[in-house]
């Protein structure tokens, strides 16, 4: 993407690879360690302060309005370091897109605070779950004029650190589901030790249990569905984005050591078995490139059936990171399986962002359904 | 074209139908009691892995996480306690004797609760089958009788095997890679034995072993002529524990760094050395590989064994999660595309095992430990009381001549042909299933989506165990090249292995 894009997503892309250099590589092993080690709390402060988690969100709501295709530059070149950070950025992004999509947007005020603190301005969001399919959902009951949220609801990203949390709930007595923002302050929430998980382990995420907890309808009653669709729509690319970085973080480090390494008495790379298995990462991550790319410029124009190319890229640029990064690991030996390089840990990291907004084999059943409806595929 | 030709002849073309179908020659010549020993044991394994595995896997698995420095002890002793570290040590060298065929349905069994606990245990033959692949019953039963006794006492006394070095993991694993090799583990003769210097890494075990079982080399400069191998405790003077590895996976196995100083190695420690080499009907580097080939055609299979066993956990991962799960408000295991999921994890689960147990056909007709399944000595090995045994074979293991007939039987009258078809089925084994298996591990994962990535619905831990299979014993591109050197290369005797 870096050769396409404009002078200004450019400079964009340059701001975010600076800013992974510098607070992301160095300390990549010991950020990874949550919650067994303190979070990285300050550099998370700072990527509220560069904006990175208000780049999609209108001006209006303390945003910069970017396009889908400034998030996915942001989301390559943090993921190529650390796509925990990653992570965080597009799980925020994600609920608030739902809130746009309900036309919400007044109710997410990114809040830039001054002390450094993100916990104010992002919102906690279930991003590995479609409730439409895996049925996680809190039941919703209106009481005092509002409503009153109960149940559980698992895997809320960020749901430990932060205010503020974006859940889907059942009204009683209608069909499908809502969204509610709920203060995660409130009496009634119980909150589990962060759930421990495959990767990025600095985004994390943990079950809350609610009873009677006070929610803020988003949007209408029982729409959440709708939302949530339309949400993935547009950011299916930002997780081809994230997938596309991590592939290119281990290629990169792939192809270093393999000019390092010597076995049989020659520079690995010299090989041409393990060369081919560099050019098969390197045919991937350049096809990725090529897919975000293209799905995001279409989100972005509006282009013609914009909203199928967003979830396929999602798909088959997620499918071929889990290869890729396989891969990655297998290039550098024994030492790609220890923590020592990024290898296992980008491995890790691209599994499970091909678990974002929902079961793969549900995403692939929904996209043929939606051909069948009639919408275009390309 | 095939007219006149003999059905022998047809037989002996390519692809030999002795190197295809090897089962087909074991199954006659295999005593009856094997297949009821693997049933016993296997139950036991099974038993262990209710008892003992599943309980305790994701609680050590986390302990690692947070405590990458943290020693499974007590899960050691339990192991120990259990029988398993004795079990497949040969009755004459006073262990309990089971059919080795045994051996890696058991390692199956383990790794489909958790690859780290059975590497915890399997790894223990790794280091006895470097142990045995010099031939020295001596040292070999002494060791052997140390483990016994450390299940006797409740103290541990396992063994690790030190092969891999910081700059030769590939290379210290096959010959024609060795002699470019980068290895730095030197071994320098002195009066009465030898002193040693170097590395050796990511050596499974190591900080819970007593013995080390090492190769070294006397030559630096041309290590596949000089390879040697030596015993040494972990409490000897200049035997030095480096750092543990902060792996991926397999947490509860620990990899270690060994570091040699100025390590004296008596000579009754050392198993096999380049003087001892030279009175071998083949050359140093033949036998070299030969050693290598002893080790690997028992526990590539093993590995395999290891893929079989994280493929079928990440299947029966799956299966419950679709059991317990309604997805779009349907029932998982009654959706048509899971059906079909769920059995294409089953059949890369059941391939997996098929290669392994292949294999174990192939090392019980081929393999170093042969005569074990050799259906006279398998039935008198049977009847002999232990108690007799013991009496005897510590004396009988500690004559010259005892050494020498092991040597010339298992070494000078290894076919090469046989030592060639074992080693292609045993990498063929090693990368096949281990690919299967993470093959599974990956589909459980995407199949149970955010139930997948949850540490606490266990399909995470298995990819993240799966992907080391590919790595050691040989990383899978090597086997593929011995697989290659072993069964391909015979039909292209143009062919030249390993000098692109």
């Amino acid at each position: 993407m870096r050769t396409t894009i404009s002078e200004e997503l450019k400079m964009l892309a340059g701001m975010a690879r600076d800013f992974a250099a510098k607070e992301l590589v160095d300390e990549r092993e010991e950020h990874d360690r949550f919650p067994f080690a303190p979070l990285f709390e300050d550099v998370l402060g700072k990527a509220v302060e560069v904006g990175f988690f208000a780049v999609m969100l209108p001006e209006e709501a303390g945003g910069s309005a970017e396009p889908v295709t400034a998030l996915c530059v942001v989301l390559d070149e943090v993921c190529q370091a650390d796509a925990s950070l990653g992570a965080t950025i597009f799980t925020n992004a994600l609920a608030q897109e739902v809130i746009g999509q309900a036309g919400g947007t007044d109710k997410v005020v990114m809040i830039a605070c001054e002390d450094g603190s993100f916990r104010q301005g992002l919102i906690a969001f279930p991003s590995y779950n479609d409730p439409g399919e895996v049925d996680h959902c809190a039941r919703a009951a209106r009481a005092r004029g509002g409503y009153e949220l109960s149940g559980g609801v698992e895997y809320v990203v960020l749901g430990g650190l932060v205010k503020r949390a974006l859940l889907p709930a059942k009204v009683e007595g209608t069909e499908g589901y809502s969204w509610f923002l709920v203060d995660l302050d409130a009496d009634g929430i119980d909150a589990s030790e962060p759930v421990l998980s495959l990767g990025m382990h600095a985004c994390p995420a943990v079950d809350l249990s609610l009873s009677a907890v006070p929610g803020a309808l988003v949007g209408e009653e029982g729409r959440g569905g709708e939302y949530f669709e339309a949400a993935v729509d547009r950011l299916s690319a930002a997780a081809a984005a994230m997938a596309a970085g991590v592939m290119k973080g281990s290629f990169a480090e792939a192809l270093e050591y393999s000019r390092q390494r010597e076995q049989g008495g020659r520079l690995i790379v010299d090989w041409s078995g393990l060369r081919v298995m560099l050019a098969d990462m390197a045919l991937k991550a350049k096809v990725a490139d090529m897919l975000v790319e293209k799905a995001a410029f279409a989100a972005d124009r509006g282009e013609l059936g914009w909203q199928l190319a967003s979830r396929a890229a999602a798909l088959m640029v997620g499918e071929m990171a889990t290869v890729a990064t396989t891969d990655g690991i297998q290039a550098l030996g024994g030492y790609g399986y220890m923590k020592d390089y990024g290898q296992e840990k980008r491995f890790r990291d691209a599994k499970q962002i091909q678990s974002l907004m929902g079961i793969t084999h549900m995403r692939r059943l929904q996209f043929m359904q939606r051909v069948m409806d009639g919408e275009a595929a390309w | 074209m095939f007219e006149g030709m003999t059905s022998s002849t047809l037989l002996e073309k390519h692809p030999r139908l002795e190197d295809v179908m090897c089962s087909l020659d074991s199954v006659g010549k295999m005593p009856r009691g094997v297949s009821a020993e693997i049933r016993q044991a296997v139950a036991l394994a099974r038993r262990f892995n209710e008892t003992v595995a599943r309980p305790y896997a994701l609680e050590l698995d986390r302990e690692m996480h947070e405590d990458p420095a943290f020693i499974p002890w007590d899960l050691v002793k339990e192991i120990n306690r259990w029988g398993f570290y004795t079990a497949w040590i040969p009755k004459i060298f006073g262990g309990k004797g089971w059919n080795l065929g045994s051996l890696i349905p058991v390692v199956e069994e383990f790794c489909s609760e958790c690859a780290g606990i059975g590497n915890l245990m399997g790894v223990e033959y790794f280091g006895m089958s470097v142990l045995f692949a010099g031939w020295n019953t001596r040292i070999t039963d002494k060791i052997c009788r140390d483990v016994v006794e450390g299940e006797r006492s409740g103290e541990p006394c396992l063994i690790a095997g030190l092969v891999t070095e910081p700059g030769a993991g590939t290379d210290a694993e096959e010959t024609e890679l060795l002699h470019k090799a980068q290895v730095r583990c030197l071994a320098r003769k002195v009066d009465g034995g030898y002193v040693v210097n170097g590395t050796k890494v990511f050596i499974s075990n190591g900080h819970v072993s007593t013995w080390h079982i090492s190769t070294a080399f006397e030559d630096l400069s041309r290590p596949a002529e000089s390879m040697m191998c030596f015993a040494v405790r972990r409490d000897a003077k200049g035997f030095n524990f480096g750092r543990m590895e902060k792996k991926m996976g397999q947490k509860g196995c620990p990899a270690s760094e060994i570091i040699f100083e100025d390590c004296f190695v008596p000579d009754e420690d050392v198993i096999i050395n380049g003087e001892q080499i030279r009175k071998l009907r083949h050359s140093p580097k033949e036998t070299a590989q030969q050693v290598i080939d002893f080790v690997v055609t028992l526990t590539r299979p093993g590995v395999g064994a290891m893929g079989a066993g994280v493929a079928r956990g990440a299947f029966q991962e799956a299966l419950a999660f679709a059991r317990e799960t309604e997805v779009g408000g349907k029932p998982l295991i009654n959706q048509e595309w899971a059906q079909c999921l769920l059995a294409e994890m089953y059949a890369n689960a059941a391939l997996a095992r098929l290669t392994y147990m292949e294999c174990n056909h192939v090392t019980g007709l081929y393999g170093m430990a042969w005569m074990l399944n050799w259906k006279p000595l398998y039935y008198y090995m049977k009847a002999m009381p232990p108690s007799v045994l013991d009496r005897v074979m510590p004396f009988a293991n500690r004559l010259q001549a005892t050494q020498q007939a092991f040597r010339k039987l298992i070494m000078d009258w290894q076919k090469d042909e046989d030592a060639r078809r074992a080693s292609g089925w045993a990498s063929l084994s090693k990368f096949a299933a281990t690919d299967l298996g993470i093959k599974n591990c990956h589909l459980a994962v995407e199949f149970m989506g955010e139930a997948g990535i949850r540490h606490d619905h266990r399909a995470e831990k298995f990819l993240r165990d799966s992907k080391l299979l590919q790595i050691y014993e040989g990383t899978n591109q090597l086997n593929r090249l011995n697989l290659f050197k072993c069964l391909v290369a015979p039909a292209a005797p143009e062919a030249q292995v390993f000098e692109e």
